[in-house]
């Protein structure tokens, strides 16, 4: 029996390595609070501090990741144990992306807000912290591990929304975000309360295999849907899935821009990483029961029909708005809605008919999907940003004659809607044509599985559809930017700003032209062994459920015996 | 004496109770305040059930207790944030009713 108690130990130093990039946020926040007591307070400074931490975090995560290459590690966890923290290849992507996001995040900060920032040191306090519970959301399987995740990612985020004291809007959205999350949060617990007292662990892995036996033989449904639902309902409200998304739009005007950047792509991003997991353990759960992928057509609906209904409701409202943080907060719920339906793929080799296999795995095109949505979103929100700051209007009509007034800004917007869109030849678009893949590749694999083949080639056509609707709002922001010109005064962008929003722009052009394939490739990688079966949660990751392993123990003796078996297959 | 008997059913019956109760007065209530006692409700109702399922259902461990206590941190830090965005939003609107706002629609 796992629990929390018994398995108390003191870390070693390797355990504390194996967490130093987490360590390094909880420094930085110790940092930003103690260093404006000695050298006073300071924006710019604070700015600096978190900036570099989060280059700490990066550097710190690409050492991890280089033990968790060569050792593979099962994590922050006592031996024999189910951890608490899962570190392995997804948590490591998820953290650089996450980082790399940041620290874009901070630098369009320095360019707008360092300025008029009379509490830094707080602001970065509330953002590093709201990092950090991020983090910790995407590497974790444990149910109480994750509800206090989530809450770590949430308050700092209520917060840091209604950071402008004396603003009405903001204020408004503060409140509505606390309210909407609260009740959320506390619902979820009840789930997770419920799933424990069914259990009788919190531990996800241990869950997972037990309620597919469940839903097999269909005892107890009734009370192991409702806590599934609730529990499931925290992590959709942070996706701001479609029930749940009520606070999104509001939330995003009401914020800061900077703000708005940084929640629209990393609560989604950390909550569907988190719900990636879940589904996975539930993939490996039922392959390790023996059980075939038919008891997930219900799951598999609802999330399906979870992900259209996000999709389509965020593009038909985004054509509606003339605010541009409205406009890009629904084109956010439509995206989520594109990886939410990757999501529902509940797939796993062991699930697949005899014979079959697939070439690339659904969780390795969300992931590629999630780093080409931050660098979208970034490049937009940057324009967005420096052209609010220029005109200090958040209307569609502050972009008129943008293409005139600053070509710098335009052309990397340009590039950046159309990407958004999943037009060619932008990284959207091969982005958008790997999660399609992936339907496709599920709905064949699934073809004579109940419902399911049907559910994922319904999927397409609806994602296909949500791209043509797409096309019509962010034109708008096109239209205007080189088809509308209403005299409005030329001006020059910050370079920093043109320089980070050129670069996103620029590396979206060519990923997308030359079909760069390295960051899927990449993905795919931290896609493979998302979670350990809990069983066998030592010290190896080379198990029999590792089948796309690439990277096997070079230090594990049993591994070199089988690679001198290979030369000798091959000599022979 | 079966009456006297207090179970795991009672316990689950009284949490899901004030989750009822919870949930109720967090659809109803429009006051700011209203609605965080509601949370804190469902939250009660979620320690109840924590602490019972660790009691009664579950063998070996004290996972529930611990995560009852979590829970109680997570309400309190809860509350801290919601009750100061409720004094900035009262600040700004002179009011904390959550239908009051109406600078953000669309």
């Amino acid at each position: 029996m796992d629990t929390l108690l018994q398995n108390f130990w003191t870390p070693t130093s390797t355990d504390l390595f194996w967490f130093s990039p987490e360590l390094a946020l909880v420094g930085t926040i110790v940092m930003l609070l103690v260093v404006p007591i000695i050298m006073g307070k300071s924006a710019r400074t604070s700015g600096r501090i978190a900036l570099f931490g989060t280059v700490a975090t990066i550097v710190l995560t690409l050492r991890v990741a280089g033990v968790v290459q060569t050792q593979g590690i099962s994590g922050l966890a006592p031996p024999a144990a189910a951890g608490m923290l899962i570190l392995d290849n997804l948590a490591i992507y998820f953290k650089i992306v996450l980082m790399l996001f940041m620290a874009g995040i901070i630098g369009l900060w320095f360019i707008g807000s360092a300025e008029k920032e009379r509490n830094g040191p707080e602001f970065f306090v509330i953002f590093a912290g709201s990092a950090l519970g991020m983090v910790l959301m995407a590497g974790t399987l444990n149910l109480l591990m994750m509800a206090i995740a989530i809450e770590m990612a949430s308050l700092p985020s209520y917060a840091i929304v209604g950071f402008k004291k004396r603003n009405r809007a903001a204020a408004e959205a503060s409140l509505k975000y606390v309210v909407f999350g609260g009740i959320s949060a506390a619902i979820m617990l009840y789930g997770i309360s419920l799933l424990y007292g069914i259990f009788g662990t919190l531990n996800f892995a241990h869950i997972a295999p037990r309620a597919a036996v469940m839903l097999h033989e269909g005892q107890n449904t009734l009370i192991l849907g409702f806590a599934l639902i609730c529990t499931l309902g925290g992590i959709l409200f942070k996706i701001a899935a479609v029930p749940f998304h009520f606070w999104c739009p509001d939330v995003f005007e009401g914020a800061k821009i900077e703000v708005t950047a940084w929640l629209s792509v990393s609560s989604k991003a950390a909550a569907i990483v988190l719900l990636l997991r879940l589904v996975d353990a539930f993939s490996v759960g039922a392959v390790s029961e023996g059980l075939s992928a038919a008891i997930f057509n219900n799951l598999a609906l609802g999330l399906a029909i979870i992900a259209a209904i996000t999709c389509t409701w965020g593009n038909f409202a985004a054509y509606r708005q003339r605010n541009i943080k409205r406009l890009l907060a629904y084109s956010s719920i439509a995206h989520a809605g594109y990886m939410l339906m990757a999501c529902s793929i509940f797939m796993h080799p062991g699930l697949l008919g005899a014979g079959y296999s697939i070439g690339q795995s659904p969780m390795g095109a969300v992931l590629v999907y999630i780093m080409l949505y931050a660098i979208m979103n970034l490049g937009v929100f940057a324009v967005a940003a420096m052209v609010i700051w220029q005109t200090g209007s958040e209307d569609i009509d502050a972009f008129n004659g943008l293409g005139r007034r600053s070509a710098w800004l335009a052309v990397p917007m340009l590039f950046c809607l159309v990407s958004l869109v999943g037009l060619p030849p932008f990284a959207g678009f091969i982005g958008k044509y790997w999660l399609l893949l992936a339907l496709g590749e599920a709905g064949t694999a699934y073809a004579s599985v109940q419902s399911l083949g049907t559910i994922y080639w319904t999927l397409i056509v609806i994602a296909g559809t949500n791209t043509l609707i797409s096309l019509f709002f962010y034109f708008r922001i096109i239209k205007a930017m080189f088809l509308t010109d209403d005299g409005q005064p030329a001006f020059t962008p910050s370079i920093t700003g043109a320089t980070m929003a050129n670069l996103c722009g620029i590396a979206l052009l060519v990923m997308g032209v030359f079909y760069i394939q390295q960051p899927r490739d990449m993905a795919e990688k931290y896609a493979t062994h998302l979670f350990q079966p809990a069983a066998a949660m030592t010290h190896t990751m080379t198990t029999t459920q590792d089948v796309y392993n690439e990277k096997p123990n070079a230090a594990d003796p049993d591994f070199r015996l089988t690679t001198i078996d290979h030369e000798q297959e091959g000599a022979q | 004496m079966p009456l006297l008997e207090i179970g795991l059913m009672h316990y689950l019956i009284l949490a899901a109770a004030v989750f009822s109760c919870g949930v109720f007065v967090m659809s109803t209530k429009r006051n700011a305040i209203g609605i965080l006692i509601g949370i804190e409700l469902v939250l009660n109702a979620v320690n109840i059930n924590f602490v019972a399922f660790d009691r009664y259902q579950v063998v070996g461990g004290c996972d529930g207790q611990i995560s009852a206590v979590f829970v109680i941190v997570i309400a309190a830090a809860e509350a801290a944030v919601a009750v100061a965005i409720c004094m900035n939003l009262y600040k700004n609107l002179n009011t904390i009713d959550v239908d009051r706002g109406d600078s953000l629609h669309g």
